[in-house]
């Protein structure tokens, strides 16, 4: 018979005179929790810019319902709230570990007063140049995402005006 | 030699920006005032875009691929309101196909792919008169 519990490879392993890390290459499997990938600590520090983005905008347009400006904000917001979604949908953390971002390094939130225009298109310009900063390290497919978030990001801060 | 993928990418590149000059051609033949100067600015940017492309192709060993003498259109291009929806269209495309340097491994590439994208969704969005959530993917279902 080969096939062998989990439970029962150490006493295998102890009865044989080894130890688990003498049979695997890897990070020893009995020794805790492995550091989370570069890819998932990018995921998560672009999903906490993501919600300070859509902090933002909802703060701007609190201060404004009903004209045209908020309207335009509400679409820019709708496009930011997709992104959250297709990022957050990439996030797959292992168990035991904790599926929130750190938190973000950003200044903290403003009032609704304070959120201009000139505020949302800086934050739209600094995103994208943010995002493609991550490019270089990140596995094909996110840098893929990312660089679209990216354009758009792009596209909104000449929306803005800019 | 460079990697096969990014040489692959970048002739992908360079072919949707031929498409973009040829159709902008078209465009153009149907705009006026300040959309016709708007489509001959973007129909040059392409242009350099193109020559850009061509002489990273050649670093690299390879040969530009040439560009077609007739692109078939996506739909009838016949007054402005089409025209501008063909420049939206074109622009589209370029977005696509830069989006491909973005996942090679080089990274020199992947931030030059970026920052075209952005070139050309911005484009877009100023002849849609919108802008999109995810520039040069296909739609995305969570």
């Amino acid at each position: 018979m080969l096939l062998a519990s989990a439970a029962a490879l150490p006493l295998l392993l102890g009865a044989a005179g080894c130890r688990s890390s003498d049979v695997f290459t890897g990070p020893d499997p009995l020794a805790g929790r492995p550091p989370l990938g570069h890819d998932v600590l990018t995921l998560q520090a672009v999903i906490a810019a993501e919600e300070n983005m859509i902090d933002l905008y909802q703060l701007a347009i609190s201060g404004d319902s009903g004209t045209t400006r908020a309207r335009t904000l509400r679409s820019l917001l709708a496009q930011h709230q997709q992104h959250l979604v297709q990022l957050k949908a990439r996030l797959i953390v292992p168990p035991g570990a904790s599926a929130s971002p750190s938190p973000s390094s950003a200044s903290p939130s403003p009032r609704a007063s304070t959120v201009s225009i000139t505020r949302l298109r800086a934050a739209e310009r600094a995103s994208a140049a943010d995002l493609v900063r991550r490019l270089a390290t990140a596995p094909p497919a996110l840098a893929q995402l990312l660089a679209s978030i990216a354009a758009s990001d792009a596209t909104h801060a000449t929306a803005l005006g800019g | 030699m460079a990697s096969t993928g990014a040489v692959a990418a970048l002739q992908a590149a360079l072919a949707a920006e031929n498409a973009a000059i040829f159709g902008y051609g078209v465009a153009g033949a149907h705009l006026t005032g300040s959309s016709q100067a708007a489509a001959e600015q973007d129909w040059t940017a392409h242009n350099q875009a193109r020559d850009a492309l061509a002489a990273m192709i050649s670093v690299r060993g390879a040969a530009p691929a040439a560009a077609q003498a007739y692109y078939q259109l996506p739909f009838r291009v016949h007054d402005a309101p089409s025209a501008i929806r063909l420049a939206a269209y074109l622009e589209d495309g370029v977005t696509r196909a830069y989006l491909g340097l973005v996942a090679v491994s080089d990274q020199r590439l992947r931030r030059f792919g970026a920052m075209a994208m952005q070139d050309a969704a911005q484009r877009a969005a100023s002849w849609r008169g919108s802008t999109q959530a995810f520039p040069g993917l296909t739609p995305l279902v969570p």
